[in-house]
């Protein structure tokens, strides 16, 4: 079991880690690849390898942006997998939504959230991997770029490109 | 040198990111304090990121949660 702890308290046992990013990797895998079955296979698949490389991790960097550029990889390969196998586009299945809402707003909640899902599916699977970090997850410009090993401009282009088709989708919930 | 609506246009990315140097911003207020229309599709993309902001993260299933533990052999 890793028990060290540095300066930044981080969170460093595979627990902690599980528990403070396996919302966050189902997220991202959820977002690129539309399909909840898939995004749980990529929680998985993401803390298969972080327990692996857990011990020669030398804390370059936060370790949220090592465990998403994990996740993020780990998406793409699914991505691809699924491309090259004959899939019936049928067999997708959706999210369970997070049922953290009041009994009285969870209807029109319901209704947004899958609002919010289904504008995301015009998106390109770069767009969506791009948008999630940035805006659903929250991270910087620097460190989108940094996961997705791609250049700033090239984050902040696919971002405009995101909310700007967005925009026009949710226009009704923008007023 | 006054900014148009295509200039702004095509700073958006850098405008939206927060990353305009100093003259840039200036012009882009200055623009947008006599421009409705793209004072509102600014504030509609930025609409956009406080929609997802609240409403984009999504919750592992917990039996999902309990399967990964179980095959990772960590406790959750
Ligand atoms: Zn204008």
């Amino acid at each position: 079991m890793q028990t060290t702890k540095d300066t930044t308290d981080q969170p460093r046992t595979v627990s902690e880690l599980f528990d403070a990013f396996a919302n966050a990797t189902y997220t991202l895998g959820y977002r690129i690849l539309r399909d909840s079955h898939l995004a749980e296979d990529v929680v998985q698949e993401t803390f298969i390898k972080v327990i692996r490389s857990l011990p020669s991790y030398r804390g370059e960097g936060p370790i949220a942006g090592w465990i998403y550029r994990i996740g993020y990889r780990e998406a793409i390969a699914i991505s691809r997998r699924r491309r090259d196998e004959v899939t019936d586009p049928e067999s997708a299945t959706f999210a369970t939504l997070p049922a953290r809402e009041s009994v009285e707003e969870s209807v029109m909640t319901q209704d947004l959230l899958a609002r919010l899902d289904a504008a995301m599916a015009e998106l390109s699977e770069p767009v969506r991997a791009t948008f999630t970090l940035r805006d659903i997850q929250g991270l910087s410009t620097k460190d989108v770029a940094g996961v997705l090993e791609i250049s700033e401009s090239a984050v902040k282009m696919r971002l405009a490109r995101a909310r700007e088709a967005l925009r026009v989708q949710l226009k009704e919930y923008l007023e | 040198m006054t900014m148009t609506c295509d200039d702004l246009d095509l700073l958006l990315p850098e405008f939206l990111d927060g990353s305009l140097t100093t003259s840039q911003e200036e012009q882009a207020a200055v623009h947008l304090a006599t421009c409705q229309q793209c004072t509102i599709e600014v504030n509609e993309l930025e609409g956009v990121t406080k929609l997802y902001k609240e409403h984009g993260m999504l919750e592992l299933p917990n039996e999902a949660r309990q399967r990964i533990a179980r095959a990772l052999d960590i406790e959750s």
